[in-house]
């Protein structure tokens, strides 16, 4: 189990890269991956060489997040404006525009059917859910302020309850997790449209979140407490803390075969972890700034070995080959 | 039995006198001898007999009789009798006064002695033993010099003259002129070989004292076979034997110096000896008896501070110090030179460290060290002792010369480098090392401290990989190593752990931690912790914890890892749990301090650090300058300030700052705050003067973390207008201290870029604040503010491009857009913005979007022309093209025609030759080919000619673009600070025209200790 690095793209943007994605490969393509950046633009990529196939513009401020349909034809962007833009990857040409104000939009998940798509709401302390053949807003499910204000943290004096940041959802597309500012993570029943419970244990801003492609029910959360906590969703409980990291924990995925986690943090590095020894087996030093985001390859591209990307604030792409 | 005859007068007969039993009145016998006239040789013989038998006075009688007028009268013609009277005298007095210790008395006995050699020498000028006697008198009276010229007259007379050879052999000896003494020796044995045992002793003396041991001992044992007790030649054999080192030689001499004590139990010598060989047999008692005997046995100096020395030695061993100093001390003023016997002069200064006396320690081994300045034993001790007085210069020089004269000694590389330690790491590492590498080559243990110490050493290095080791090392085995190796999975909880470990020892796993490994166990946590391994760094804490529960630092990193994760409560339940433990621990408290400030409960926390200060006297730097801190923060916190309380405050501030300074003058973080209390009150050049020099030392401090020097400093030049410095300082901060992931320094930079008005740069800025906070909402209002002042700035520019007032449309379409967002949000005034404003800034952008309608049209007019102008241009320009073209082909056709024509008749012409040919009736047609090719010729080559310009003009005109765009971006570049310093002054206008003048200027103190947020709209 390790990573190679196999290319590194500088200045793949005008500035920081803070989002990226892996939009599956269709009939006539194979997978492309899609960056995000404060340069406002968001770039389409393909092959090893990491050739770029388009600029897409159209967001005002900066882009922050990316996510791809399940079925590898269309993607959703957003920025720091708040909308969302879905658009056709192949064409560029802009399914739809969402936004639910005064909502933000940040990180977004598609739902592995693709039926819905889930955007973190940041201040309107919710995770609106967006039907992705009508596009009508299907849900939103609100964060409450503090489970019977007992959980023992020091009250949310902006009064603003949970601000969301992430969202992420269990491989059968039961259970949508959040994350937020203040370090809960709410797990969502989104059939019932009811928060099942909230996870304790980070006290920080959780920037990212995902759940084991291999159990509906392990999830990963990457918190600025430079932890990345691995909880049993149904149970409550904390399985496992993995320190390593010398600064925040921006971004966790988790590899397609659910058997490793890898992690990009502020401290430049993209750490990879064995979750059977539960320990970082190896860190990778490409990136000179902060590491936005880390994605998997999603598998079943008939290719051998998987990919790994990594975008920084040093406005480069790293890809690697993860064996 | 021996006896002595007194021939009767004027008789034959004599009166016989047993010398073992002479009358016990010497009167009687002086009677006789009176009576008789008996001859003075007598007279000397009965005064010898009774002197050997001890009874001094009778013999002082019968001499001073002897010596008296009326026998000088009476026996005036036998002068060699009175002679030998006088200076037998004459000895005795010599022997009086070299014996005698006090000054007069003994002056008197070598004048009285002096008297009668004079005496002696009146009755005979040349009689060779009086002269002799006198040079054993100057001898005792220590005139060597003198000496030797006396008996020189005796021996020019007489070269064979024993005693004369004997004393000068003596002067020689006591003038250290050994050689020569043994030369005198073996003369005066030569001459003389059946005189007395001691002649020999003399000879053994020499050679003993010529470092020839065997041949001395020969000298000796031939002495001890001629007088089987002669004491001193049995303590000089044994004292050879004691020195040889050989076990057993070393036991006969031991049997020697007995020997000695027996015959003779007065002999220093041998009780010294013997009493330093009980010594090391640890029979302090009989060190004491020996002493007491031969101290009260001798008057000889050396041997007196010897004694001393042996008995202060045995009090030193078994710990009763005072009355080893007090031994010590005798065994010194015994001596007028430590030349003589340097080792009391050691014990008294070990003696004296023991008795924590530094200063006279310092001076005795100073003593030693005068005689002996390499000696590493003293360098090392004299090292410690100045590094206790904390002279640690003049300490390290003493180590450095102790480890030069001794590389292998342990103890100094030691003690060395716990002096370097706190000055340089390097170098006390190094010492570490060099011990840890002898110990290791000598094979002996070890020890679990300076491992530590080479670890922390290593640690404070950043060698976080050779500390492992280190700790490693010092640690061995245990459970420790599954959890620090991370074969033992690592719990998460945070504090309530004991059934963990409790189910471990159910298990029969062994979590003992013995005593001496705890530190270097809690070290190995804080490498963890250094690493970023915080799991195995708890769960470490932890077992500390399990334990030993008094450990109460293990609580504070516990306290510190959770605080990291911002778990407050965790945090100050684990601080409260160490000051369960201890409630005076100062770190504990100070900690706890920091708690209440960072959940804003100030009083808690005012309280906490005055509890300190109270624990301390006063005198506690970490808890003053909280203090003063928290002064600080009470003077600028307010949202409404009142002046004078601010001022009280920050007086109060500055004089803790001061007082901390005072205690501790190079303290970096009382010298920033006196910086930022100057910076408050406007003294921003001597403020940036101490920022800048704490900046200096805190670079160069690898412990050192001071971000807040940085910011300062950036405020300074922010103040000043130093806009490109301030960034610097901004940028360098994010980098070197928090992984660019903090949003306040984002928001000082933006608010650089904002005053330097780079409106760009500004949004740019707080875009990335926005995403490192999304929760901040000020941080989006001031992004609209941005780009709204981007927009105001563009439009009035005096010339600008269509598409820059189309951008700056689109920025104020956003901004726009963002006032709105905002106007949605809850809660607005905890952001600190509000309806009123939003609304204003909204109303604001519209009515800019309005005029900016008409710029653009106005832009697009301009645009629209130059299209135009361009269009035509480009479209005369194609009409030339196309002209020069047609030209050209014209040009072309005319030439293929022309050369068409000259083909034509080139080939009527060759038809014609052929024909001519044919008519010659020539006979090949290879001729034909060939000229039919070089027609062909010409057709190609201004083809091929035309390519070749295509491509030669290409180059060509690239080459001109490519100089023509730098001309540009250089025009572009030249103009940049003229139009921006008009821009400046245009918009400085435009502010002025703006309604809302009073929002737009920043307000806020621009120096900020930490975390005080100073927002470019805060106002």
């Amino acid at each position: 189990m390790k990573v190679n690095s196999l290319k590194n793209v500088a200045g793949a943007h005008n500035d920081g890269i803070w989002a990226a994605a892996w939009a599956p490969a269709t009939d006539s393509r194979p997978g492309l991956l899609i960056t995000g950046s404060v340069d406002e633009t968001v770039k389409l990529w393909r092959g090893d060489e990491l050739e770029c196939e388009r600029t897409n513009t159209g967001h005002s401020l900066g882009v922050v997040a990316v996510a791809a349909h399940p079925g590898g034809r269309i993607a959703a962007s957003t920025s720091l404006d708040s909308f969302v833009r879905v658009f056709d990857i192949d064409s560029n040409a802009t399914v739809t525009t969402l936004e639910a104000p005064p909502s933000e939009a940040w990180l977004m998940q598609f739902d592995p059917k693709g039926e819905l798509l889930a955007v973190a709401g940041g201040g309107s302390c919710s995770v609106k859910i967006w039907n992705t053949t009508s596009w009508k807003l299907e849900q939103s499910l609100t964060v409450p302020k503090a489970e019977n204000g007992a959980d023992g943290k020091a009250a949310d004096k902006v009064g603003l309850g949970k601000f969301v940041l992430g969202v992420a959802w269990s491989m059968d597309g039961k259970n949508l997790a959040c994350s937020t500012m203040d370090g809960t993570v709410a797990i969502f029943d989104v059939g019932k449209g009811k928060l099942i419970h909230t996870l304790e244990g980070h006290n920080m801003p959780v920037r990212s979140l995902v759940f084991s492609p291999a159990d509906n029910h392990v999830l990963f959360t990457a918190c600025d407490d430079k932890h990345i906590h691995m909880y049993d969703a149904r149970s409550r409980m904390l399985v496992s803390a993995f320190s390593g990291h010398a600064s925040w924990v921006l971004s966790v995925d988790a590899s397609p075969e659910g058997a490793a986690i890898a992690t990009g943090s502020s401290d430049k590095t993209v750490r990879l972890w064995d979750l059977k020894m539960r320990a970082s087996i190896q860190t990778v030093t490409d990136h000179t700034d902060q590491v936005w985001a880390v994605a998997f390859r999603p598998s079943g591209e008939g290719s051998s070995s998987g990919r790994l990307a990594s975008v920084s604030d040093d406005k480069s792409i790293s890809l690697y080959e993860y064996t | 039995m021996a006896c002595v005859y007194i021939p009767v007068q004027n008789t034959s007969e004599e009166v016989r006198v047993a010398l073992e039993r002479l009358p016990a009145d010497a009167t009687d016998i002086l009677d006789i001898l009176k009576a008789e006239q008996a001859p003075l040789n007598l007279w000397l013989t009965f005064a010898r007999e009774y002197f050997k038998q001890g009874k001094v006075a009778e013999f002082l009688q019968i001499l001073e009789e002897g010596s008296s007028p009326e026998i000088d009268e009476y026996y005036s013609d036998v002068k060699y009798d009175r002679i030998a009277i006088l200076n037998a005298l004459g000895a005795y007095y010599t022997n009086l006064g070299r014996v005698e210790s006090k000054q007069r008395e003994k002056d008197e006995h070598f004048i009285r002695a002096t008297q009668y050699y004079n005496k002696a020498s009146r009755i005979d000028q040349d009689e060779a033993s009086t002269w002799v006697g006198k040079g054993q008198l100057l001898v005792a009276k220590g005139e060597l010099e003198q000496a030797q010229e006396v008996f020189k007259i005796v021996l020019d007379g007489q070269r064979d003259n024993v005693a004369a050879l004997l004393g000068q052999a003596c002067v020689q000896f006591n003038s250290g002129r050994f050689q020569e003494a043994l030369k005198l020796y073996k003369k005066a044995l030569q001459i003389h070989p059946q005189c007395p045992a001691s002649v020999r002793l003399g000879l053994g003396l020499c050679r003993a004292r010529l470092g020839e041991f065997k041949k001395a001992q020969q000298a000796f044992d031939r002495v001890l076979q001629l007088d089987g007790n002669n004491v001193e030649a049995l303590v000089g054999s044994g004292i050879i034997d004691l020195n040889s080192g050989d076990e057993n030689r070393v036991q006969a001499g031991l049997e020697k110096m007995l020997a000695a004590f027996e015959i003779y139990p007065y002999c220093s010598m041998a009780l010294n000896h013997l009493a330093c060989h009980y010594f090391f047999l640890d029979q302090h008692p009989m060190v004491e008896q020996l002493t007491e005997a031969a101290l009260a046995a001798t008057d000889h100096v050396l041997i007196k501070a010897q004694s001393y020395y042996n008995l202060a030695r045995s009090y030193h061993t078994r710990e009763d110090y005072d009355m080893a100093a007090r031994y010590y001390r005798a065994s010194t003023a015994e001596l007028k030179n430590p030349k003589d016997f340097i080792l009391p002069y050691y014990g008294l200064g070990q003696v004296h460290l023991k008795l924590g006396d530094w200063k006279a320690a310092l001076a005795s081994f100073e003593k030693v060290l005068e005689l002996y300045p390499d000696n590493c034993e003293t360098l090392k001790a004299v090292g410690h002792i100045l590094g206790h007085q904390g002279r640690k210069e003049k300490a390290l020089e003493h180590f450095k010369k102790a480890t030069r004269m001794n590389p292998k000694d342990v103890d100094a590389w030691l003690e060395m480098g716990e002096l370097l330690v706190s000055s340089d790491f390097a170098a006390a590492l190094d010492s570490f090392q060099t011990a840890h590498t002898l110990l290791k080559r000598s094979q002996e243990v070890v020890p679990l401290a300076l491992l530590n110490n080479i670890g922390v050493l290593h640690f404070e290095k950043d060698e976080l990989e050779s500390a492992r080791k280190a700790y490693k090392q010092a640690l061995g085995e245990g459970i420790w190593t599954e959890y620090s190796e991370g074969h033992r999975s690592v719990d998460v909880s945070p504090i309530e752990d004991n059934e963990l470990f409790r189910s471990l020892e159910d298990k029969g796993i062994s979590l003992d931690i013995p005593a001496e490994k705890v530190t270097v166990l809690f070290n190995l946590a804080r490498l963890h912790e250094q690493l970023h391994e915080t799991g195995k760094a708890s769960v470490l804490y932890r077992l500390i914890l399990y334990k030993h529960p008094e450990y109460e630092d293990a609580y504070l990193r516990l306290g510190a890892l959770s605080l990291a994760r911002s778990n407050i409560s965790t945090s100050l339940e684990l601080v409260n749990k160490a000051l369960e433990a201890n409630d005076k621990n100062v770190e504990a408290l100070s900690v706890r301090g920091n708690l209440e400030v960072k959940t804003d409960d100030w009083l808690k926390a005012k309280d906490t650090f005055k509890s300190i200060l109270e624990i301390k006297d006063g005198n506690d730097n970490y808890a003053m300058l909280a203090l003063g801190n928290w002064n600080y923060y009470a003077a600028t916190r307010g949202e409404k300030k009142v002046p004078k309380l601010e001022a009280t405050h920050l007086e109060k501030a500055r004089d803790l700052y001061q007082k901390v300074l005072g205690l501790q003058i190079n303290n970096m973080y009382a010298a920033n705050g006196i910086g930022v209390v100057l910076a408050e009150k406007g003294l921003f050049d001597i403020s940036k003067d101490i920022f800048t020099q704490v900046q200096e030392a805190a670079t160069g401090n690898l412990a050192v973390d001071m971000p807040d020097v940085w910011i300062n400093l950036g405020h300074i030049y922010l103040a000043q207008g130093q806009f490109g410095l301030a960034v610097k300082m901004y940028l360098n901060c994010l980098k070197r201290f928090y992984h660019n992931t903090d949003h306040q320094i984002l928001l000082y930079l933006a608010r650089c870029h904002y005053e330097a008005e780079q409106w760009q740069e500004c949004k740019r800025v707080l875009l990335r604040a926005i995403h490192l906070a999304p929760s901040n909402y000020m941080l989006r209002f001031d992004v609209a503010i941005a780009m709204q002042k981007f927009s105001t700035a563009t439009l009035q520019k005096a010339k600008r491009t269509a598409d820059e007032v189309r951008q700056a449309v689109f920025e104020l379409k956003n901004a726009l857009r963002l006032f709105g967002q905002l106007a949605g949000v809850k809660d607005k005034q905890v952001h600190g913005f509000d309806e009123k404003k939003l609304d204003m800034h909204g109303e604001y952008c519209k009515h800019l979007l309005d005029a900016a309608k008409v710029h653009l049209e106005a832009a697009e007019r301009e645009e629209q022309q130059l299209r135009q102008k361009q269009e035509v241009a480009r479209q005369l320009a194609m009409a030339q093209e196309a002209r020069r073209k047609a030209e050209e082909e014209r040009r072309l056709q005319l030439e293929k025609r022309r050369r068409d024509a000259e083909q034509r008749i080139a080939l009527q012409l060759e038809d014609k030759l052929q024909q001519t040919k044919a008519l010659w009736n020539k006979k090949t047609h290879a001729v034909i080919t060939d000229d039919g090719e070089d027609g062909d010729k010409p057709e190609k080559k201004p083809k091929k000619r035309r390519k070749k310009e295509k491509k030669s003009t290409a180059p060509d005109s690239d080459g001109e673009e490519g100089r023509y765009s730098p001309r540009h971006s250089d025009d572009d570049v030249e103009d940049v600070p003229t139009r921006s310093q008009g821009k400046k002054k245009r918009r400085r206008r435009a502010v002025s025209d703006s309604e809302e003048e009073g929002e737009m200027t920043p307000a806020g103190s621009p120096v900020q200790y930490v975390d005080q947020p100073s927002d470019p709209e805060d106002d």
